[in-house]
């Protein structure tokens, strides 16, 4: 019986990269769903669904994208039907962008409680984002880290904790 | 609003991230030659690294911590420095260096300045670079630097 080669970098956790971007196809699907909750006047509904998703995304951040319930899916039912990976990725800037995505959700959940618009609104942003990531394997998410840096909020003398 | 107008808004964006995707795709890894005329001088001391820079050239590479792609850059930039004589590659952290950002225009990482042996800027990869472009841009700059048209020619051809 031959085992794919599927050891982590030295020094690191290494993922399959295709796990990120099946949680984000989820994440995608979830949102649009959302985006027609929040429009047809199912505002409530919209709302109670985005906080699931916020919690989601606050899941991914805290624990690590190795831990996320939707990386469990993939593992249990999606990666033993795919080829083993070409490489292992690092896990932290999915995770980083799980931050961003819970940032942009969370902010939905919070003022949408006031206005429902901002909910549909949140969810359309975040949306194009994991549509991205899904099916181009465009980590919008990582990129804000490298703006975040240059406007100066982030990195400076901080040390990630990989 | 009735439902049919709100799954069309859902295909709006789908068509807008799809668009933006497209783009993306197009540009990521591609190789943009820099006009000699208006290149910049590179040394180590600028991007603050003790790694030497190479002989014939250098694959500069700008990093940050939470970067997707980045190893794998860095492995293909290696690869080929390893393969080829008088090549090195340099990679910079810029997770604690946003000037160094702001100075080389970074917007994206990874980012790939390809240097010649006088360390003079002479492409620009955004992106993770696409192999064979790379090696092809590399080589250009590498038998360029004697007589560059007769060269450019020499390939073309």
């Amino acid at each position: 019986m031959s085992q794919p080669d599927l050891r982590p970098l030295p020094g690191q956790q290494g993922i399959d990269p295709r796990g990120p971007r099946f949680s984000a196809g989820i994440t995608a699907v979830l949102l649009a769903v959302d985006i027609v909750l929040g429009l047809t006047g199912a505002t409530l509904a919209a709302w109670i669904l985005l906080l699931f998703i916020a919690l989601m995304f606050l899941w991914g951040a805290a624990a690590g994208v190795q831990r996320h319930p939707y990386g469990a899916i993939f593992r249990a039912v999606i990666r033993p039907r795919l080829a083993a990976p070409t490489e292992l990725e690092n896990p932290v800037p999915p995770t980083f962008a799980q931050l961003v995505g819970l940032i942009i959700t969370g902010l939905g959940v919070i003022l949408g409680i006031w206005f429902p618009v901002i909910v549909v609104v949140a969810a359309a942003f975040a949306f194009i984002a994991a549509f991205l990531n899904s099916v181009f394997g465009y980590c919008l998410g990582c990129q804000m880290y490298l703006l975040g840096v240059r406007a100066g909020l982030l990195g400076r003398g901080s040390k990630a904790a990989v | 609003m009735p439902a049919y107008l709100a799954v069309l808004v859902v295909v709006a964006l789908v068509a807008v991230a799809t668009a933006v995707g497209l783009v993306w795709k197009r540009r990521t890894g591609a190789v943009a030659s820099v006009d000699a005329g208006r290149a910049e001088t590179v040394t180590a001391a600028d991007v603050r690294t003790d790694a030497p820079f190479g002989e014939r050239a250098t694959l500069l590479q700008f990093s940050t911590e939470f970067c997707a792609y980045c190893p794998q850059t860095r492995r293909v930039l290696g690869g080929l420095a390893e393969r080829t004589e008088g090549v090195a590659h340099v990679d910079v952290d810029l997770t604690h260096s946003p000037d160094l950002a702001h100075r080389f225009n970074v917007l994206q990482t990874p980012t790939t300045l390809v240097l010649d042996g006088a360390g003079v800027v002479r492409a620009r990869i955004g992106g993770a670079p696409r192999p064979a472009e790379l090696e092809a841009s590399l080589s250009r700059i590498l038998h360029g630097q004697d007589g560059r048209s007769a060269d450019a020619a020499e390939e073309a051809a």
